[in-house]
C-alpha cells in the first residue's frame, strides 16, 4: 500500500512538472501565471504526499 | 456527585479527518465553477487564483488554531478566545448565516446536478418542481438531524475518495488531451472582464473555498489533533486549491468534444460562457466533466450523481454545523439558552435545528421567488439588477465567510501575541519575533497577508453584490440586536466579555485531547512565566 502512495505520489510530481512546461512553453505573459501556479501546486502536494510516506516508512524501520 | 460533562468520541482518523473536511470543501467547486465563469469570463482562473491564495492563508490559520485549540466552536472560539465575547459573536453569527446558506445553497445545485439526468427537475424549465424538491429535501434533512441520524465517516470517506478519483481522472485526461495553453491565454486576452465584473468573480470564487469550519470540527473527534490536523489539513487545502486552478484553466483553455450550442441569440459562444450562463451555472463540473473526449460519455452519467451526493453531503453538514455552532454559543453565554434544548427523545438539539432550517427555507423562498412569480422577478429586476436565485445565495454565502474569516485573522494575531504560552504544534512560516507582557512571540506576517486578501474581498462583495450589500448587513444587525437584548435581560456584560479561567480551559482541552506531552508543555511554560513574573516583581528598581 505504501508502495502504491509513492508512486502516486511521483506520478503528481511528474504530472505538476508537465503542466508547468507546457503553461510556461506558450511564452513569457502574465496570462501563464495562474497555469504556472497550478504547476508548481501539483508538485507541492506531490513533495507534502512524499515527505509523509518517507516519514512513515523511516518509523517502520 | 459532580457528573461528567459528556464529551464527543475520539474515533476519527487521518483519512477520516480528511475527508471531512473534503466531503464539505470539495463540493464548493460543483456551486463556484459556474458562477465565477459567468462574473469573471476570461480571468476566471485569475479569480480562482487571488481567491486561492486567500484560502490557503485562511487554511494555515484554521490548521495552527485547530491544532492549538481542538475545539469544535471553529471560527466562533477561536475569535471569542481572542477577541472577546461580541466579536466572537459576530464571527458566530456570520458562520451561523454560511451554514444556513450551506444548506439552501448546496441543496439548489444538488438539484440542478440531478437535473442533467432528470430535466424535469431544471429550474429554468420546472420551477416550481425545482423548489419543492429543494424544500422537501431540507425538510427531510432537518427531520433526519433531529432524529440523530448522520451520515458517517466511512460514507463521507467512500464519497470522498470516489470523487478525487472522478476528479483526478476529469482533470488529468482534460490536460492530456484537450487543454491548449495557447487557448488559454486566447480566451484570457479576448475575454477579459470589466473591473467590476472581475471583483464579483473573484468574491464568488472565494465560495469554492469555504467550509474550513470543517477542520476544526474534526478536531474535535480526531485522534492526537495536534499532530495529525496540520498534516490532513495541508493535504486538504493543496487538493481543493489544484482542483479550483484546475477546473478553471481547463474552462478556458480546452478543446470540447462536442459542438457548444449556440445562444439564446443564435450566436456561438464559448465553453466558459455556456458553462457560466443562467441554465448552466449550477451544473457547470458536470457539463465540463462530458466534454472530455471519449471519458465524456462515461461522465456524463456518474459526473452528475456523484456530484449531487457530494453537495447533499454538504448541504447536511449546514444542518448539522448550524445547530452545533447555535449550541456552542448558547453554552458560552452569546445565545439565549433556549437554543441548548434537546430532544426528550433522540437528545439532539431540535430548537437549534428547527430554527436554522427554517431560517434556511426561507432562503430558499427569497431564491426561488423570481423564478416563480413573474411580479416578483420584474421587482428582483428593478431592485437588485436582475440577480437570479443561485447569486442571492451565493452573494450571502460570500459576505458571511468573508466576515468570518476577516475575524479569525485577528484573532489569530491577539492569539499568537496574548497567548504565547500555549503550545503550537503546527505554527505558519514568516513570523516576527516581539515580545509583549514579558513573552516571546511570534507576529504572524501571514495573517496580514490573509487578512488584506479576505477583507478585499469582503468589499467586492459589498461593491458588487446587490442583495449582499443589503441582507449581508442586515442578518448581522439583526444578531447584534439579539446578543445586546439576551446580554441586558442576563445582567452580562453588554460590550464587555464574561470572565474565563483560559489557562484551566487550556490545560483541559489539551488533556480531552489526549496531548498530554503538550499538556505538560503547556503546565511548565505557565510555572515558568509565573516565575518569570514574580522575579521581576522582586527586583527592586
Amino acid at each position: 500500500m505504501i508502495g502504491l502512495r509513492f508512486v502516486l505520489a511521483v506520478l503528481l510530481i511528474a504530472m505538476g512538472i508537465v503542466v508547468f512546461v507546457r503553461v510556461a512553453s506558450v511564452g513569457l505573459t502574465p496570462a501563464i501565471l495562474p497555469g504556472l501556479i497550478l504547476g508548481a501546486a501539483i508538485v507541492a502536494l506531490g513533495v507534502h504526499r512524499m515527505s509523509l510516506i518517507i516519514r512513515a516508512w523511516r518509523s517502520v524501520r | 456527585m459532580e457528573r461528567k460533562k459528556p464529551e464527543l468520541r475520539r474515533s476519527v482518523t487521518p483519512w477520516g479527518s480528511f475527508s471531512w473536511g473534503y466531503s464539505d470543501v470539495g463540493a464548493d467547486i460543483f456551486v463556484g465553477l459556474g458562477l465565477v465563469l459567468g462574473a469573471a469570463a476570461g480571468a476566471s482562473n485569475v479569480a480562482f487564483l487571488f481567491a486561492g491564495i486567500v484560502y490557503v492563508c485562511i487554511g494555515l490559520a484554521y490548521t495552527e488554531l485547530a491544532a492549538t485549540y481542538p475545539v469544535a466552536g471553529g471560527g466562533q472560539y477561536f475569535v471569542l478566545r481572542g477577541l472577546g465575547d461580541i466579536f466572537g459573536f459576530i464571527a458566530g453569527w456570520a458562520v451561523l448565516l454560511d451554514f444556513t446558506i450551506d444548506i439552501s445553497l448546496f441543496t439548489w445545485t444538488c438539484v440542478d446536478y440531478l437535473s442533467q439526468l432528470a430535466p424535469g427537475l431544471s429550474s429554468s424549465v420546472h420551477p416550481w418542481m425545482h423548489f419543492i424538491v429543494c424544500a422537501l429535501l431540507i425538510v427531510g434533512l432537518c427531520g433526519l438531524n433531529v432524529i440523530g441520524i448522520r451520515e458517517s465517516t466511512a460514507f463521507n470517506g467512500v464519497v470522498s475518495a470516489l470523487d478525487i478519483c472522478s476528479e483526478t481522472a476529469i482533470l488529468t485526461l482534460g490536460f492530456l488531451f484537450a487543454f491548449d495553453p495557447h487557448l488559454l491565454v486566447h480566451t484570457m486576452q479576448v475575454s477579459w472582464p470589466s473591473s467590476d465584473m472581475f471583483m464579483k468573480g473573484i468574491s464568488l470564487a472565494i465560495v469554492s473555498f469555504v467550509g474550513l469550519e470543517s477542520i476544526s470540527q474534526a478536531a474535535q473527534e480526531t485522534q492526537r489533533p495536534a499532530s495529525i490536523i496540520p498534516r490532513t489539513s495541508i493535504a486538504l487545502i493543496l487538493t481543493i486549491l489544484i482542483f479550483a486552478l484546475s477546473y478553471s484553466n481547463l474552462a478556458l483553455g480546452m478543446h470540447t468534444w462536442h459542438a457548444i450550442p449556440h445562444d439564446a441569440h443564435g450566436h456561438a459562444q464559448m465553453l466558459w460562457q455556456w458553462l457560466g450562463n443562467d441554465d448552466n451555472n449550477g451544473k457547470a463540473v458536470a457539463l465540463l466533466a462530458a466534454q472530455i473526449p471519449y471519458f465524456g460519455a462515461l461522465a456524463a452519467f456518474y459526473v452528475p450523481v456523484l456530484g449531487a451526493i457530494l453537495l447533499l453531503i454538504s448541504s447536511n453538514s449546514g444542518v448539522f454545523g448550524s445547530s452545533r455552532i447555535a449550541y456552542a454559543m448558547s453554552s458560552g453565554g452569546l445565545l439565549p439558552s433556549i437554543f441548548q434544548k434537546v430532544h426528550a427523545k433522540f437528545r439532539t438539539p431540535v430548537v437549534s435545528l428547527v430554527t436554522f432550517s427554517a431560517v434556511a427555507l426561507l432562503e430558499l423562498i427569497f431564491a426561488a421567488i423570481p423564478t416563480l412569480d413573474r411580479g416578483a422577478a420584474q421587482i428582483y429586476a428593478h431592485w437588485f439588477n436582475g440577480e437570479g436565485g443561485l447569486d442571492f445565495l451565493a452573494d450571502l454565502y460570500a459576505f458571511g465567510a468573508a466576515t468570518s474569516y476577516s475575524f479569525v485573522f485577528i484573532a489569530l494575531v491577539a492569539l499568537r501575541l496574548f497567548d504565547p504560552l500555549s503550545p503550537r504544534k503546527f505554527k505558519i512560516p514568516f513570523n516576527i519575533p516581539v515580545t509583549v507582557r514579558g513573552e516571546r512571540a511570534h507576529f504572524p506576517l501571514v495573517a496580514v497577508v490573509g487578512f488584506v486578501g479576505i477583507f478585499a474581498i469582503l468589499l467586492f462583495t459589498l461593491k458588487t453584490h446587490i442583495i449582499g450589500r443589503i441582507a449581508g448587513p442586515s442578518w448581522l444587525l439583526l444578531g447584534i440586536v439579539i446578543y445586546l437584548v439576551y446580554r441586558w435581560q442576563h445582567k452580562l456584560p453588554l460590550f464587555a466579555s464574561k470572565k474565563r479561567n483560559w489557562r484551566k480551559e487550556q490545560v483541559d482541552i489539551l488533556r480531552n485531547a489526549g496531548e498530554l506531552e503538550l499538556m505538560d508543555e503547556y503546565l511548565a511554560n505557565l510555572k515558568a512565566s509565573d516565575a518569570r513574573k514574580v522575579a521581576t516583581a522582586e527586583t527592586p528598581a
